[in-house]
């Protein structure tokens, strides 16, 4: 008969804040591989023998606690932490288990919590949790002015970034200056770059799982700060003590009350500005069930004078219950609301003329863990989301050289349902299998067209409300697996299948507000990524230095461009100015990290290619995607100088996108006209830009903790190109050049930051 | 639009963005072939121009091709008309026997070397050019300029197809200017035409041309605009704009019912 076993379970937290801690590492001291993580609101579950244990909880910047376990019955322990300590020390040190990133399955992962971040130069000093992620290898910068970013190749739409689950289809604010991620307001972010868990899906690329702030359930605490460009507040405390608690930040822009105190009235009358506001409440109910509210508001605001405007922003909604069933079985139900719209006006001479888009989620979500036994566990549930997006309203004033106009809205159900083994079948060995099955429809009411070859409609059926126009079911199979070499190393492989059906068309450079999603259909099919990875994972000297090397290799399915000349605004046939065909991206990332010490930092350099094969363009051969980059990298250091000072920074350097330049020139309509004869053939200047700041921490007196960061942003002030333009040359009318634009040389920022 | 956007938002946030003239080491493809032909309904000679690309780095001259073989063909009538080159070194060659009837289809052919070119385009129907009026804008840089506003009325039914170029004082403006009815079916047309660089002054002499053109044309000039050197923002992925000409040449040939209208700036 085998011994009764029994199970301990219950949150760990912060015990000053009550905030929960994600991930933390829970083991029983004298069990052998038993260590577990704490799920994403803090739970663990661990099961033994009944006997007398010790249970071990650490985490990274926490003082690891130790707690006699007398396991002679399931058992409810609460675990709270002890943060270590020195907060100046920025990448901060972690007690035992230091070895986790030799030790999990997981690869691909990158994950940074908002404390990591707060040293890391950015521009106007904002700190943005969006744009650190870029520094680590294999996820891109795309450039400045763009919050968008490349994984392993993907375009900026093949990743899924989630706030509290729900999708912010646009993350970034002014154009992309800044993401949508108000760092006040954000707990934890988490990357996955390959070997998505099964409980992801829907894009192709990567998963960027953004975390709010619970918010201080014993206390009520304000912060707040005051930049060049943007203010900050923020507010958290208990709703009834240790009960239950919220969390409120919000912040807006003000560069536009600048613009105000200009005397020149066409440049008065313009505004750009943003804000945004990030909510959060939890409570308690029982024991076993709490419930959590989240939601997130922005909106960005741009016009120039009475001619032109446009405003655009995301708004999200989460409301969640967890519910513990049996100390081994946890459950999270979640209901998601995500919208994205945009709302385009001009006024010139006879013409009024409003534009409306938006696209809307509604997604219910069931995640289920159960924890087996030590080093056992199995994660199950589904997804069913709703779509409903609306390409276009556009509204004339009578007067209007343009008819008002309504484009169809298309409507899909996103399905899936998911099932993973997190399994050690031996002390070396740990495994991370799953299937994600999802399923697609397209649905009524609508028109439904098929093309011609040459892109003209030829038929359509008209589908009444809730019919299924076309359905698509994909296998997403998913594994990972971690082979233990020595205490310290380890080699993992990984493979996984995303599919993707929502599709971002966008015919410029970098990531516009009025980019058009529009989901898979009987033209458009759902794109499909396969990945495998392998990696080698090293800690040198007693964990104080961390190594990785990881190569990928990645081919696509289904991949869209653009006809020349497409027609992307207001068009019913959006469709037919699509071509199809099938990408392919791989590389090498290594990664060394320094954890411990004065001086902390990493260096992450990645070598890799991405191309695309697009019928219909290039002579239908291969050729290099824009964000092709050979060489890509990031190193950072953080140097805390004295009591009261740190410093940092970051230099970063990447070969230039692969772009389309002219060959020769030719005159037609009395025009100099540019000849082009690839695709892509040629590449931008090469970027770099090294970034420096300093953190004055002031005097902490009983309650009050205040700082000033001083930055530079492109402190040796390079000239990175942003566009290169072919012209005549307005002093020569016989020739023609090459003009260079830049965004910026130096962007000095000093930012006050308070809290109490 | 999005460069326009980004460097107004820069401009406003951080002072100025900053551009220079640099060098680019461009590939130098071989001479392409270059034909721009046209029939109007006015009276001729039609010209068609032939001539040849040159490398990114030369001057803005274009050398003429002088020993093609061009015809133009009225498939509607079945008249054929043998081009000529009244100068023999200019490479523009005359349609001295076509005449420009609104719905007739006509077909260019041209012979250079052994190699044919074809090209086939059908000319619209006249639509009435009411006036020019002019108006004050806004670019995106807050500067005032003066479009020239065209005004028409679009006949229902999709399909109308126009295209606009400018005269100024006896100069050519170079800008492409296109407009479609696919958004404007039927509406009465008060259209400006935003100049990219080349300003309107008052008290300038405007020769202003409208022409009715068919769908390849209106397509063939809406993609040139994001690829001429007066463009200042070209498209992420520029291309050459998709011609009607058939056999591998650069340009177009359109037929076109044509009005001018010549009027002072005010």
């Amino acid at each position: 008969m085998a011994q009764t076993r029994y199970t301990a379970n219950g949150t760990v937290r912060d015990k000053a804040s009550g905030e929960v801690l994600i991930g933390a590492s829970i083991s029983i001291q004298e069990i052998p591989r038993s260590s577990i993580l704490s799920n994403a609101y803090g739970f663990y579950s661990i099961s033994a023998p009944a006997g007398q244990y010790h249970l071990l909880v650490s985490f990274s910047g926490y003082q690891t606690d130790t707690i006699d376990l007398a396991l002679t019955k399931n058992l409810e322990v609460p675990v709270e932490l002890v943060t270590a300590g020195n907060s100046l020390t920025a990448v901060v040190v972690s007690a035992t288990k230091k070895n986790e990133n030799v030790t999990r399955p997981l690869m691909g992962v990158q994950k940074l919590t908002t404390n990591e971040i707060k040293n890391v130069p950015v521009l106007f000093g904002e700190k943005d949790v969006l744009k650190t992620i870029q520094l680590l290898p294999g996820i891109q910068f795309a450039g400045d002015g763009n919050a968008g970013f490349f994984v392993r190749g993907g375009g900026a739409d093949q990743n899924l970034i989630l706030l509290d689950e729900a999708t912010v289809y646009n993350p970034s604010h002014l154009l992309g200056f800044f993401s949508t991620f108000n760092s006040d307001a954000i707990k934890d972010i988490t990357v996955f770059k390959g070997g998505m868990p099964a409980e992801y899906g829907g894009r192709l690329s990567s998963v960027v799982d953004i975390k709010m702030n619970d918010g201080n359930n014993k206390d009520y605490h304000f912060g707040g700060g005051i930049g060049l460009i943007s203010t900050r507040l923020s507010a958290e405390g208990p709703i009834v003590k240790d009960r239950g608690s919220f969390s409120i930040s919000g912040r807006r822009t003000y560069a536009d009350l600048f613009l105000k105190l200009s005397p020149d009235s066409s440049v008065s009358d313009n505004s750009l500005y943003f804000y945004d506001l990030n909510v959060k409440a939890n409570y308690k109910l029982g024991e076993r069930d709490r419930v959590y509210l989240s939601g997130y508001f922005g909106r960005d605001y741009l016009s120039f004078g009475n001619t032109f405007g446009i405003d655009y922003g995301n708004a999200t909604g989460t409301a969640r219950w967890n519910h513990v069933f049996s100390s081994r079985l946890f459950s999270n139900t979640s209901l998601i609301y995500s919208k994205y719209s945009y709302k385009i006006r001009i006024n010139s001479n006879n013409n009024n003329i409003g534009l409306t888009s938006n696209i809307k989620d509604l997604d219910l979500k069931e995640d289920l863990q159960y924890y087996i036994d030590a080093g056992n566990k199995v994660n199950f549930g589904f997804s069913a989301i709703h779509h409903a997006i609306a390409p276009g309203i556009l509204s004339a004033s009578a007067t209007s050289s343009f008819n008002s106009l309504n484009l169809q809205s298309h409507y899909s159900l996103e399905n899936a349902v998911y099932i993973s083994h997190e399994w050690s079948p031996s002390e070396r060995v740990h495994l991370d299998y799953g299937l994600r099955v999802s399923s697609f429809l397209a649905l009524g009411p609508g028109a439904f067209y098929t093309y011609d070859a040459n892109g003209n409609p030829k038929d359509s059926t008209y589908y009444s409300s809730g019919r299924v126009a076309k359905s698509y079911t994909n296998p997403e199979p998913r594994a990972s697996l971690s082979l233990q070499l020595s205490e310290a190393s380890s080699i993992k492989i990984a493979y996984n299948r995303n599919t993707q059906v929502l599709h971002l068309l966008s015919n410029s450079t970098s990531a516009n507000p009025t980019d058009l999603w529009i989901p898979s259909s009987n033209n458009v099919k759902p794109g499909i990524a396969d990945q495998e990875s392998i990696g080698f994972y090293k800690n040198a000297d007693n964990n104080r230095y961390e190594f990785s090397i990881e190569a990928y290799y990645k081919s696509l399915q289904n991949q869209i461009d653009y006809k020349n000349g497409a027609q992307l605004i207001a068009n019913t046939n959006v469709e037919s100015q699509l071509l199809f065909g099938k990408g392919r991206a791989y590389g090498l990332e290594l990664f060394a990290k320094k954890k411990v010490g004065r001086l902390t930092g990493w260096i992450s350099y990645t070598l890799s290619r991405t191309e695309l094969q697009i019928d219909g363009i290039n002579q239908d051969k291969w050729y290099p995607a824009k964000q092709d980059r050979t060489h890509d990298i990031a190193i950072v250091g953080i140097y805390p100088a004295g009591p009261k000072w740190t410093l940092s920074a970051t230099w970063v350097y990447y070969t230039g996108n692969a772009v389309t330049f002219p060959s020769g020139k030719y005159q037609v309509d009395n025009q100099t006209a540019f000849y082009y004869t690839e695709r892509n053939g040629y590449r931008m200047p090469a970027y770099h830009r090294m970034d420096v700041a300093a953190t004055l921490q002031g005097k902490k007196r009983k309650k009050w903790e205040s700082s000033w960061t001083f930055s530079i942003y492109n402190l040796y002030g390079r000239e990175n190109a942003y566009s290169i333009v072919f012209q005549n040359d307005p002093g020569d009318p016989t020739k023609t050049q090459a003009l260079q634009y830049a965004l910026f040389r130096f962007v000095p920022a000093v930012t006050y930051n308070f809290k109490f | 639009m999005r460069i326009l956007l980004i460097l107004a938002a820069t401009a406003a946030v951080t002072g100025a963005a900053c551009k220079k003239v640099i060098s680019v080491d461009l590939n130098n493809a071989a001479p392409q072939l270059v034909i721009e032909g046209e029939v109007a309904n006015v009276r001729g000679p039609f010209p068609v121009r032939i001539s040849k690309s040159v490398p990114f780095s030369a001057s803005n001259v274009y050398p003429p091709v002088t020993n093609a073989d061009v015809y133009i063909t009225d498939s509607t009538n079945g008249i054929v008309d043998h081009l000529s080159q009244p100068n023999s070194d200019s490479g523009v060659y005359l349609a001295r026997g076509t005449v420009g009837v609104a719905g007739h289809t006509y077909v260019l052919s041209v012979t250079v070397d052994g190699k044919q070119y074809r090209a086939v385009s059908t000319m619209p129907k006249a639509v009435f050019l009411d006036s020019v009026t002019f108006a004050l804008n806004f670019d995106f840089n807050n500067k005032q300029e003066i479009n020239a506003v065209v005004n028409f009325q679009d006949p229902r039914g999709l399909g109308n197809y126009y295209q606009f170029t400018e005269k100024v004082n006896g100069r050519n403006i170079p800008n492409v200017f296109v407009f479609e009815d696919r958004l404007s079916d039927g509406r009465y047309i008060e259209q400006p035409l935003f100049n990219d660089s080349a300003y309107l002054q008052k008290n300038d002499t405007l020769l202003l041309t409208m022409n009715c053109v068919d769908k390849n044309i209106y397509n063939y000039f809406f993609t040139l605009a994001n690829v001429t050197g007066n463009n200042n923002f070209q498209t992420a992925t520029p291309a050459n704009p998709s011609t009607n000409i058939t056999g591998g040449a650069l340009g177009y040939f359109s037929a076109h019912t044509t009005q001018k209208a010549e009027i002072v700036v005010y």
